[in-house]
């Protein structure tokens, strides 16, 4: 049974993220859609800046005994044929996995209805008529490491940029780090003149790609030892948050419960909070068809991420700042999936 | 302001995105120089989106005017 204060420090760290991506409307869908669509790099941005913070943190973290790194278990099969389905799926849905989430708190029906879908597919393809195809991409494509290396957990097995070349981990982290600053560096100049104009003073309620990605990695940072006294040593994550929701609900059993179960309460919440003190919440419904398309892509986007063991959240925000190879696969093959299902859907016509 | 009669009008109203931004600029495209397109909005990112990419296209943005709870209209000039 899960204690209430694992409940709590769930909800608390759930409504900051909920609050964050809300207002620094950081969707990942759009970050990785609007490089290919509109040559725009905002939310990219927001992104890296994020991963950055979050892995300077943890290995920060790690450094200090206050964690240990957990990076997510490679099956490369797994990670790439689970990160296209989600990258398909996000695109129909609307949003990616803590989009879907954020957008129910602002009273978006499609979100929901992706969300139902998204919930359902996971426990399906989780512990349902789905789990052969997972536990075979799985098993016939894992790769394994004896030496885990210096701050990860010793029982780990995950390979990661660092332990599969035998360097400090530190030595990486650097190396991103300098490179990320660079190019976020370098992007600066493109796009400062659009700032400033009529509209962007009326509504800058939206903060800046900078502040947006420093408050989510900084999150995330909190969200690891929050999660770890739980019991669950990982930072933040979606998929799981709303399969074990569903199980519970389903099995009548509390026991199912986690930490991320009400992380994602708490971001939905959180959402909610953010949008109605901005005056952006309402109860709002596409067409049916988009309604239709929608839970299409949550059915895809749940298949996706269990398949994946990871979804845009867990691998992207959570796993690549670990330096695991599986987060960094999965989020390439989301963004190829992404990219291909955009292309096919919005830019032909 | 009472000049700015718009030519069509857009309701992508309830859209996620990417919708009302690819709709918009579906739209766009196919309407003629001079004219006036209305974009009626109630999704906040799209509302910060749409502006910036119907720039892109060279197009002129009117007005962006919050018209109640999370409901926005949106001028356009097209070029």
């Amino acid at each position: 049974m899960i204690e209430p204060t694992a409940i709590l420090s769930g909800l608390i760290v759930g409504i900051l993220f909920g609050f964050a991506l809300q207002r620094g409307r950081f969707c990942m869908n759009s970050a990785f859609r609007d490089i290919l669509l509109l040559k725009e790099y905002t939310l990219l941005k927001a992104v890296i800046v994020a991963i950055i913070v979050s892995m300077i943190g943890f290995h920060l973290m790690a450094s200090f005994g206050v964690i240990q790194l957990n990076p997510k278990p490679l099956s490369w099969g797994a990670n790439i044929v689970g990160g296209f389905i989600f990258g398909i799926g996000m695109v129909l849905a609307g949003g990616c996995a803590s989009g879907t989430t954020y957008r129910v708190g602002e009273g978006m029906v499609g979100s929901l209805v992706a969300l139902l879908g998204y919930m359902m597919s996971a426990v399906i393809t989780g512990s349902g008529a789905l789990s052969g195809v997972k536990s075979y991409l799985e098993t016939t494509t894992k790769i394994t490491i004896t030496n885990p290396g210096p701050l990860i957990a010793p029982s780990s097995r995950s390979p990661t940029l660092a332990n599969i070349i035998g360097v400090d981990p530190w030595i990486i982290v650097i190396v991103i780090a300098i490179v990320g600053i660079g190019a976020l560096a370098w992007k600066r100049g493109g796009r400062e003149k659009t700032e400033g104009s009529l509209y962007e003073k009326i509504f800058k309620r939206g903060w800046p790609w900078w502040g947006t990605g420093i408050v989510i990695g900084i999150i995330g940072m909190i969200a690891f030892p929050a999660s770890a006294t739980a019991g669950r040593n990982y930072p933040l994550g979606i998929t799981g948050g709303w399969s074990t929701f569903l199980s519970a609900l389903i099995k009548g059993d509390a026991n199912v419960l986690s930490w991320e179960t009400f992380l994602v309460i708490g971001v939905v919440i959180g959402a909610g909070i953010s949008a109605g003190i901005a005056g952006e919440f309402k109860l709002r419904a596409p067409g049916p068809g988009r309604l239709i398309q929608q839970f299409i892509g949550g059915l895809l986007l749940g298949i996706g991420a269990v398949i994946a063991n990871g979804c845009n959240i867990g691998h992207v925000l959570s796993g690549i700042p670990q330096l695991a190879i599986s987060s960094i696969i999965a989020g390439f093959s989301i963004i190829i999936g992404c990219w291909i299902t955009a292309y096919l859907l919005l830019m032909r016509r | 302001m009472s000049e700015l009669k718009p030519t069509e009008t857009l309701d992508v109203r309830g859209e996620v995105c990417p919708y009302p931004d690819v709709m918009t600029q579906k739209k766009v495209k196919s309407m003629k120089s001079g004219e006036i397109l209305e974009v009626l909005v109630d999704y906040p990112l799209s509302v910060e989106r749409i502006p910036e990419s119907v720039k892109k296209m060279g197009h002129e943005v009117l007005k962006v005017e919050k018209t109640g709870a999370s409901e926005w209209k949106i001028l356009i000039k097209i070029k």
